[in-house]
């Protein structure tokens, strides 16, 4: 390089004269620099959705720690939790009592929306809370699934725990429920049923706990004693997990689960199946008193559906 | 002549409806208040012959105070679930009496297509009124509210055996 050249350089850069390119190029970096942050926090954190639920019309989300949307998605209020959360539940007669499953263990339990939370973990088994319910028929009996332990009970709203069973059996081995919910069918045992999400599909027990078991149509079991063919059923796909379920409690045979594959919906109580959106479905919850009105994870972006799964809008999580 | 055989018969008739009206109340005096097992009313004779059969066929894994087994709600390594209990304990007042017996008859796969469990179909074992026995002696071990729990479970399930 000679003098020259260097010279004739730095010349050039006194001498630039910006044009309408560049100031084009300089307004969508700018724009760039101001917007992708904003866009890559709301997908960081729609990413680290763990899990939902409904108190009321309010959306609530957790994962590392629990935001809570009052309007549809507009806005968002953190509500940080002691821990991160595995799992949240809540009850429609009990507004603003929020329960979470903590991922290092115990639960926690706020009364107020999630402004301030108190321990309910005494008696408890410890480890991953994987998945949590309330029973649809009485507040204050919740179930926990622990991870590598068992599903727990307490009927007095997390002052005291006890095992209610152990995990089911599927494929030659105990599973984790992933995702708890209290189905509020009668099973013809005096109670409902906790319908439970694994690694290896969907099963179901009585809550008096007598037994694991697949979802039946409800007149399986006199079809099988008279002898005759079973009802029709269309099962959840076999070779997949149920990562998250709600059933709905304004419809309560109404249930929705997500999948790798998407989020499937049963009108009657898990015996028939269909898919109503394709996408990594990881998360789902549905409104207390709306049956159609959905939120869910979807490849890792939050949205929300309020025809029962049929068109879904992207909500952002800022 | 006539009047003599009358009288007779009415004296033979009189006799059996009073031996008929003996017999029935001895009937009443032995029934079990409150018990039946699939609307039949149960015998105290019922009841001790069911806890006899089920000393000599149940008692060795539910237990011979309907205990269960140790730790019942632990699957074991086979991954079958132990014995639970039978009395207010467990789960048993949770199922109708047609429940039951066709559980106990058939064994759980009977009503729970494909389930693993450790406890016989006595269908071949027991006679029907033998099962029935077994599980009126059962029933008649619980609390009130465990047995008006499951008269009530046992009213709303209409199926047939």
């Amino acid at each position: 390089m000679s003098l020259g050249e260097g010279q004739e350089m730095t010349n050039r850069t006194l001498n630039f004269e910006p044009d309408r390119r560049h100031f084009l190029a300089l307004g969508m970096g700018a724009a760039a620099v101001l917007v992708l942050p904003g866009a890559v926090l709301a997908a960081g954190r729609a990413a680290d959705i763990r899990t939902l639920a409904f108190d009321g019309d309010t959306l609530l989300i957790a994962g590392a720690t629990l935001r809570s949307s009052p309007d549809g998605g507009r806005s968002w209020h953190d509500r940080p939790t002691p821990s991160p959360v595995s799992s949240i539940a809540t009850h429609p007669a009990r507004p603003g009592r929020l329960l979470a499953g903590l991922a290092r263990g115990g639960v926690t339990a706020s009364d107020d929306g999630g402004t301030t939370w108190t321990a309910r973990s005494e008696g408890l088994a410890s480890g991953e809370v994987t998945a949590l319910a309330v029973a649809a028929g009485n507040p204050d009996m919740i179930y926990a699934a622990i991870r590598g332990d068992g599903l727990w009970k307490t009927e007095d709203a997390g002052a005291t725990w006890a095992l209610a069973m152990d995990r089911p059996w599927l494929d030659a081995a105990e599973r984790d429920p992933l995702t708890l919910a209290s189905v509020d069918l009668e099973t013809g045992m005096g109670g409902i049923w906790i319908y439970a999400g694994t690694e290896k599909g969907l099963v179901r027990v009585p809550d008096c706990f007598c037994r694991w078991q697949d979802v039946q149509p409800g007149n399986a079991m006199d079809a099988l004693v008279a002898g005759d063919a079973p009802p029709a059923e269309a099962p959840l796909p076999a070779n997949e997990p149920v990562l998250s379920l709600a059933s709905a409690p304004s419809t309560p045979s109404i249930l929705y689960a997500a999948l790798p594959s998407g989020v499937w919906t049963s009108q009657d109580g898990g015996v028939v199946w269909t898919q109503t959106a394709n996408g990594q479905g990881s998360a789902i919850a549905v409104h207390p008193s709306n049956e159609n009105h959905v939120a869910a994870v979807l490849d890792g972006t939050l949205k929300l559906s309020r025809d029962g799964g049929a068109t879904w809008t992207v909500l952002a999580v800022v | 002549m006539r009047r003599i055989a009358i009288i007779g018969a009415a004296i033979v008739a009189l006799s059996a409806i009073g031996f008929a009206v003996l017999a029935q109340s001895e009937s009443d005096d032995d029934l079990v208040e409150g018990l039946s097992f699939l609307g039949e009313p149960v015998t105290v004779a019922d009841i001790a012959a069911g806890e006899t059969l089920y000393a000599e066929n149940c008692a060795s894994c539910h237990g011979a105070e309907l205990e269960g087994q140790p730790d019942w709600r632990r699957r074991l390594d086979n991954g079958r679930m132990p014995a639970p209990p039978h009395d207010e304990t467990g789960h048993t007042w949770h199922h109708s009496d047609r429940n039951l017996f066709i559980v106990t008859k058939g064994g759980v796969g009977a009503i729970v297509p494909g389930y693993e469990s450790d406890m016989p179909a006595y269908e071949g074992i027991l006679t029907d009124d033998e099962i029935a026995d077994v599980l009126s002696y059962i029933k008649s071990t619980w609390p009130d509210r465990q047995r008006e729990f499951q008269a009530e479970v046992t009213a709303n399930d209409k199926g047939d055996l």
